[in-house]
């Protein structure tokens, strides 16, 4: 083990655990010093700073494949993946905790930027076990993270989130030690051999099984997403972001790495008609009961909190759809929607935290006349909102018509004649469509009710607050006019990692 | 000027609008007014031009927009595209005019109004199934806004409802453009190569059905038909005027313009089943307009009617049909617009109310004889009277369906002599009450008709009979688009 060349590749996180340790040094001596507890802004700075500097070491990090070792992969995958994580964390630190909620930000933002460490980790991650020890640190902060506002809500929030992704946890490392018994091989290289030997043998199958569960439990698929509206409703809402954005995101990555590098000879298929045993199947299963599921429930919600959480499990459900094509392709297109879906949600989420601080709750009639006080805020909604139901020119509307075409066309059985994936496509968009009446049920109260609070005056926004909620919205206008800005870096990139490992270049 | 300025100068003048300062705020009329006079100039503009030289190659912009899927931004106006540019800008004028004295909130409403008329210029000239799937949906939010904010009886239960038909038609229209850009191997979402691919029986007999019915809903076609009456009378007037002129000419075009020509055999198998419900919503549309006590909910149902029309002539499918559809489609959006505005502005918001009955008491031939005067104009004109735009386009259909289906003429005769029925019963209740002296001398006065209501009755009125009385440049016109290769499947299927 070279550890400069170790130290080398993880820079990144490096940088972002030497920032979480100053983070805490500085708190204790503050606090020593002057008897109170460092301020918010003050550690939400160099927390954000750490992100910044994780963003610049990671454009310093070697790219070359080659470069990475027996623990660690650096395809292009895994460096977007990483980037668009800091980004996602950037924007989670940018939405400042409620000073009631938050007795000590020193150690607050150090978790999260242990969290995020995890999460970039895991991203990067090529050996099983290895994958497994950094994704428990992020769940392990995050589990903290949820709990640390000191309400009864937060505490049952974070003891649900632990004791689902505990069971979670021991499915997925349960499932590892069948993968390596099956392929006598901890990396997913070795995994995808066996694979292609075998693929239809019992043991590996019920190695995926149990993995799948625990990535199921990390992207709040039904029926694994209990967890999601208590957590969404409890922890603080910047907890919720990190949860809601970045978290997503690597779920969303490990669930490509491990079906797409690992697993791609035992897809079997999902078509209608053509059906055939494998994880192609499970995850058409898994996707049709999400969508369904999150959306009605999302119908019926009060909370704006709730109705998101609820709203991240349909969205995990559209993800899935591209998955179940089990093609590069439509890998691509997936990744470029969870990216697309987190920033509405951050948007949304740091929108609903400046409504919930100023009306003491989240329900859905306290948004009532919020462009009469906040054209900022109720604009913002508006963006991300209706792009979270896909409605043009923005991003989430290019990201699920990308999405669903891809599927459509990696499923390739309708140029033969076969109605294909039509069935589940058709499925994910009629739900889809389903789910623009409760957005817009929130944007009605926003922008058509409650002309009489235009007395009561503006919002008071701090600036990292006014970002949080500003530059998502930017965001996804900007994607949604020009989606190659990101798509083809994603796309290009997903392709590169996938033919190398499948062996296609 | 090219079509191009359409498109720009309706977002354009949404962005300014918006970005008014507060206390200029009632200058967004004004802006909106100079958009849409721009809008509607450039599309004059290029009608003319086309019309001087129909063998010209077609004004078009292409350029890549999200390349690794095969999306460009391709707009391209042949004749077609023209004169149904035309009619939104001709529409989005008098809208304005007729919303000349909206005070709530004005800069918002003008904003949402502008971006629905962008909406609809997009769509008529997009030639990407993508780009035109987007302006289609931009459409769907500012409707949405401007019947909850600004609309009338029942508007929040309008609005949604409405919306959630648009968006589970588009829903429809999704699920068949990605199978039918799937289905042709995943490479082009260009309308002409999805419709030269070459498909599968079995996909077209599925997967037509799918996405015609997407944008049928949106054209009212009967039983989807429900949220037209009720959105129209929430509505506020220029959102009535523009969801019957305009929008619900989207639905009657995409199916025209990319449902019909991709799967042209899915269409040939659900060709009768299209022509019964066309025929069905004729009929229905006319007797329920019949019965209606809300003169807007008279002109909704006629609405209903007049788009049966329009999806009878796609049903009948010879060059006839096609043409009267897309005439139907400029006669109805001008007759409807000029209908919804009488009915939403220069009478309710001086009487308040709709009620046929209760408008009696206001002698509105007395009080209003210039209103009165237009609205039996307009009336002749959607009963399809000679000289009028309604005739021409009617007659046309009926051509159509005597070539392709003539067991079903008499059932369209009956839905034209119910049109005559009900209009008349609306025009002579609302506005010719029988009244003795007495009871005329105590009707209130009302305000008389400001500038900008006279000159959009004015403009809404000369444009239908422009038509009726010389047809010959908008048929030319459409005939123009109607020669295009797109459409040759369609007339030569047997």
């Amino acid at each position: 083990m070279n550890y400069p060349s170790l130290f080398y590749q993880l820079l990144p996180e490096a940088v972002l655990v030497i920032t979480a340790l100053v983070l805490l040094g500085v708190a204790v001596t503050r606090e020593s010093k002057t008897g109170k507890p460092i301020s918010s802004g003050l550690a939400a700075t160099i927390a954000v700073m750490g992100v910044v500097f994780a963003g610049v070491a990671l454009g310093f990090a070697p790219r070359d494949v080659d470069s990475g070792s027996y623990l660690i992969s650096l395809d292009p995958m895994a460096l977007m993946s990483k980037g668009m994580v800091l980004g996602l964390g950037l924007l989670a630190m940018l939405l400042p905790p409620a000073h009631k909620e938050i007795a000590n930000p020193g150690e607050f933002f150090a978790l999260m930027l242990f969290a995020l460490t995890g999460l970039v980790l895991t991203v990067g991650s090529n050996h099983l076990l290895f994958l497994f020890v950094a994704l428990e640190l992020a769940s392990l902060s995050l589990y903290l993270l949820a709990g640390f506002s000191r309400t009864a809500r937060s505490a049952e929030a974070s003891l649900k989130y632990f004791l689902f992704g505990a069971v979670s946890a021991a499915f997925t490392l349960f499932g590892l030690s069948f993968l390596y018994g099956f392929s006598h091989s901890d990396t997913l290289q070795g995994v995808a051999s066996a694979v292609a030997a075998n693929p239809t043998s019992t043991l590996g199958m019920v190695g995926l099984l149990m993995v799948l569960v625990g990535l199921g439990f990390k992207l709040a698929a039904a029926p694994f997403h209990y967890w999601a509206p208590d957590v969404y409703q409890g922890a603080p809402l910047t907890s919720v972001t990190l949860i809601a954005g970045a978290s997503k995101v690597v779920g969303m990555v490990l669930l490509i790495r491990f079906l797409m590098i690992g697993f791609p000879a035992a897809a079997g298929s999902a078509n209608l008609g053509q059906m055939a045993a494998g994880w192609s199947m499970w995850l058409a299963i898994l996707a049709a009961v999400s969508m369904v599921f999150g959306n009605i429930l999302a119908l019926a919600q009060k909370s704006v909190r709730r109705l998101l959480a609820y709203s991240a499990v349909a969205n995990t459900g559209y993800l899935l759809v591209g998955m179940s094509a089990h093609g590069a392709a439509s890998s691509g297109a997936a990744l470029f929607y969870v990216v697309v879906y987190a920033l509405a949600t951050l948007g949304a989420l740091a929108v609903t935290a400046a409504v919930e601080r100023e009306h003491g709750d989240d329900s859905v009639s306290s948004f009532a006349g919020l462009v009469h006080r906040s054209p900022l805020l109720a604009v913002s909604l508006l963006i991300c909102m209706t792009s979270l139901a896909g409605i043009p020119p923005l991003a989430g509307f290019a990201g699920k018509f990308i999405l669903f075409g891809s599927a459509l066309s990696d499923s390739s059985a309708l140029t033969e004649g076969m109605p294909g994936l039509s069935w589940l496509v058709g499925l994910a968009v009629v739900m889809s469509a389903i789910s623009l009446y409760y957005y817009l049920s929130v944007l009605k109260q926003a922008f058509v009710l409650g002309e009489e609070k235009a007395e009561e005056g503006e919002f008071p926004l701090s600036l990292g607050h006014t970002l949080a909620v500003l530059l998502p919205a930017v965001a996804l206008v900007v994607l949604g006019l020009f989606p190659s800005l990101l798509l083809d870096p994603i796309k290009s990139a997903v392709l590169d990692t996938l033919g190398i490992t499948l062996g296609l270049r | 000027m090219n079509p191009a300025w359409t498109l720009i100068s309706a977002f354009a003048g949404a962005l300014l609008v918006l970005l008014l300062p507060a206390r200029m705020a009632g200058q967004s009329r004004v802006i909106a007014l100079i958009a849409s006079v721009v809008g509607a100039l450039a599309a004059a503009v290029s009608c003319l031009a086309r019309l001087k030289d129909t063998a010209a190659p077609v004004w078009s912009f292409d350029s890549p927009w999200i390349p690794s899927f095969g999306i460009r931004f391709h707009l391209a106006a042949d004749g077609l595209a023209l004169s149904l540019l035309m009619l939104t800008g001709v529409v989005a004028i008098s809208g304005v005019l007729f919303s000349w004295n909206v005070s709530k909130r004005p800069r918002a409403f003008f904003a949402y109004f502008l971006t629905i008329i962008g909406g609809v210029y997009g769509v008529f000239m997009s030639r990407d199934a993508f780009l035109l799937f987007v302006c289609y949906e931009i459409v769907i939010l500012p409707k949405y806004m401007l019947i909850a904010i600004w609309g009338s009886t029942n508007r929040e239960y309008g609005a949604m409802k409405l919306t959630m038909y648009s968006i589970g038609g588009s829903a429809l229209i999704l699920v068949g453009l990605v199978v039918a850009y799937a289905a042709a191997g995943g490479t082009s979402f260009d309308i002409v190569h999805l419709a030269a691919a070459d498909y599968s029986p079995a996909l077209q007999n599925w997967a037509f059905p799918i996405l015609f019915l997407g944008f049928a809903v949106l054209a009212g076609m009967w039983p989807f038909h429900t949220w037209a009456p009720t959105g129209h009378v929430a509505a506020p007037t220029a959102a009535s005027m523009l969801l019957a002129g305009v929008v619900m000419k989207l639905g009657a075009f995409g199916a025209l313009c990319v449902a019909m020509p991709i799967f042209p055999q899915g269409f040939a198998t659900w060709q009768p089943v299209i022509a019964a419900l066309a025929v069905v919503g004729i009929v229905y549309g006319a007797f329920t307009a019949l019965s209606q006590k809300d003169l807007k909910f008279v002109i909704g149902y006629s609405s209903v009617s007049h788009m049966g029309f329009v999806l009878l002539g796609l049903a009948a499918a010879t060059h006839w049909g096609l043409r009267g559809a897309v005439l139907q489609m400029i006669s109805h959006g001008v007759i409807a617009g000029l209908l919804f505005g009488i009915a939403g502005r220069v009478v309710y918001e001086r009487t308040h109310t709709r009620d046929l009955g209760e408008l009696g008491q206001f002698d509105l031939w007395r009080s209003l004889p210039g209103a009165a005067l237009a609205f039996t104009l307009a009336t002749a004109a959607s009963m399809g009277l000679p000289g009028f735009s309604g005739f021409v386009a009617e007659i046309s259909v009926v051509i159509g369906v005597w070539e392709s289906y003539p067991w079903l003429l008499p059932l369209v005769g009956l839905g034209i002599i119910i049109t005559g029925a009900f209009s008349l019963r609306a025009m002579y209740r609302a506005f010719f009450p029988v009244r003795d002296k007495e009871q005329a001398a105590a009707a209130p006065s009302l305000d008389p008709l400001t500038w900008p209501e006279i000159s959009a009755m004015v403009l809404l009125l000369l444009v239908s009979l422009s038509i009726g009385i010389y047809p010959k440049p908008w048929v030319t016109l459409v005939d123009d688009g109607l020669n295009s290769p797109l459409f040759q499947s369609i007339l030569s299927l047997p």
